[in-house]
């Protein structure tokens, strides 16, 4: 010990120390759950996101301009495609609207509080993206709106192919997005998704927590022997027992295996979100609850 | 002449903004989640050699600390600590005004190895990253050293000239 004290110097020695441990110190602070960021933070990323916002859209049209040129040919077979979606939507939405107009008189009659009725009642705001952070393990977006139009801690972000992860921090007019592919089951600070499958919303459940970053799939472990999951179901979030609003898509089932106790089942699904190109995403608004 | 030095530091801001706005668009589809560019960090590095390994620790933590407030996800100081660290230690081992290209080169990827390495143990420090360090190598480190090796080939020329300018106003101010 002596000689490396000889070696580097006294000062020298102690300075680097001193880094060392306050580079510790402030790991170890930012890492916690700490929801509001000081005023130099917000004053940084908004004049940085400010910037940014200046050159990242310019560049997604021109990438995006080659992009198109190489896919004319698809285009004509997508456009057929999403026309027969569309037939079938406009189809939809006539029972839909029966539907939603008799589940209203219901909800009257049984003396449904202001609360509940408005519990379901989501707004999607659109937001640009700013800026992507691509490191594997830390990957996050910043998005153009942010504390001064309502955006809290927590909220959902979705893609308009489905969820894309939770919003992390917030300054006044921009926001970071931490993606799901950070979930992780022995992060305490993760949350993890009740998710089940469309069509059988009240058969399917399951807990997603965790993303395999070497094959890029979601495990949704905690299925029960009897759930009639299959390959190919689409897993949206339940919407019951915390952070994640109802509906939300996720992704589709790969496989469903035999969980690791043996007694539950674990599936494999691929995100149906794209996590590359990032142009526009909705920030869910879930309606306040009162106190 | 005395415009250089804030010149410098403009620049490192603007590769900062290209970093995280352009270079994702330049990037192909499939390896986007794989490449993860630090321009601002090659520069830093030949700031260390050309200039002063101490200018570069500073540069490295301020620039590394910027990054992490904008992407701050869950963690914060990793960048900071990483690129502040590892530009030190290579200017401490390498330092020398008239390095040669090959010595630059092998010290940008010595660096980018090193900074990657650093911020892997860091996450896996705090259980953030479960991924064996083999996969990671071979996944995003091995990439990274290679785009990173392009783009100091690229600057390589006019960065040196205009660091070796910034060196010879210090001395000269040392004189005066």
């Amino acid at each position: 010990m002596l000689k490396l004290f000889k070696l580097l110097g006294n000062k020298r020695l102690f300075v680097i120390l001193i880094g060392l441990v306050m580079f510790v110190a402030l790991m170890g602070f930012t890492l916690g759950p700490r929801t509001n960021l000081s005023w130099p933070e917000k004053f940084l990323r908004d004049t940085v996101g400010f910037v940014q916002n200046i050159f990242y859209k310019p560049a997604g049209y021109v990438a995006g301009l080659f992009e198109d040129i190489g896919n004319m040919n698809d285009i004509h077979k997508e456009n057929e495609q999403l026309k027969i979606a569309l037939a079938q939507y406009t189809r939809e939405k006539a029972q839909f609207n029966f539907m939603e107009a008799e589940n209203k008189t219901l909800q009257e009659a049984l003396h449904f509080t202001e609360t509940q009725l408005e519990k379901y009642n989501y707004e999607f705001h659109i937001a640009q993206v700013v800026s992507v952070n691509t490191d594997p393990n830390n990957r996050s977006l910043v998005i153009d709106i942010g504390g001064r139009d309502g955006v809290k801690v927590d909220m959902s972000v979705t893609s308009v192919d489905g969820l894309v992860g939770v919003v992390s921090k917030v300054s006044n007019f921009t926001s970071t997005v931490k993606l799901i592919t950070t979930m992780d089951v022995k992060d305490p600070n993760t949350n993890a998704i009740a998710a089940t499958a469309l069509n059988s919303q009240d058969k399917t459940f399951g807990i997603i927590e965790s993303y395999d970053e070497k094959t890029g799939k979601l495990l949704m472990t905690g299925i029960k022997q009897e759930d009639p999951l299959k390959k190919g179901d689409t897993i949206v979030s339940s919407g019951s027992g915390g952070l994640y609003p109802r509906g939300m898509i996720i992704g589709t089932v790969d496989s469903v295996q035999v969980g690791e106790m043996g007694l539950l089942r674990t599936a494999i699904i691929s995100p149906s979100a794209s996590f590359v190109d990032w142009k526009q995403l909705f920030v869910v608004f879930t309606p306040e609850v009162p106190e | 002449m005395m415009m250089r030095r804030p010149v410098l530091i403009l620049l490192l801001f603007i590769l900062f903004i290209l970093e995280g706005t352009v270079v994702p668009w330049l990037i192909p589809d499939a390896w986007q989640t794989r490449i993860v560019p630090n321009l601002v960090y090659i520069v830093i590095l030949f700031v260390s050699i050309y200039n002063h390994r101490h200018t570069a620790l500073v540069l490295g933590i301020v620039f590394g600390l910027l990054h992490d407030v904008v992407f701050y996800g869950q963690i914060m100081g990793t960048y900071s600590f990483a690129m502040g660290l590892s530009a030190y230690l290579m200017g401490f081992i390498f330092q020398t005004p008239r390095a040669p290209m090959p010595i630059m080169m092998t010290v940008i990827i010595l660096g980018s190895l090193l900074l990657d390495s650093t911020l892997y143990g860091i996450y896996t420090l705090f259980q953030m990253g479960h991924t064996s360090y083999d996969w990671a190598l071979v996944h995003h480190i091995l990439p990274d050293v290679f785009v990173h090796f392009v783009f100091g080939l690229i600057i390589y020329v006019p960065l040196r000239s205009q660091l070796e300018k910034i060196s010879k106003l210090n001395q000269k101010e040392k004189a005066a």
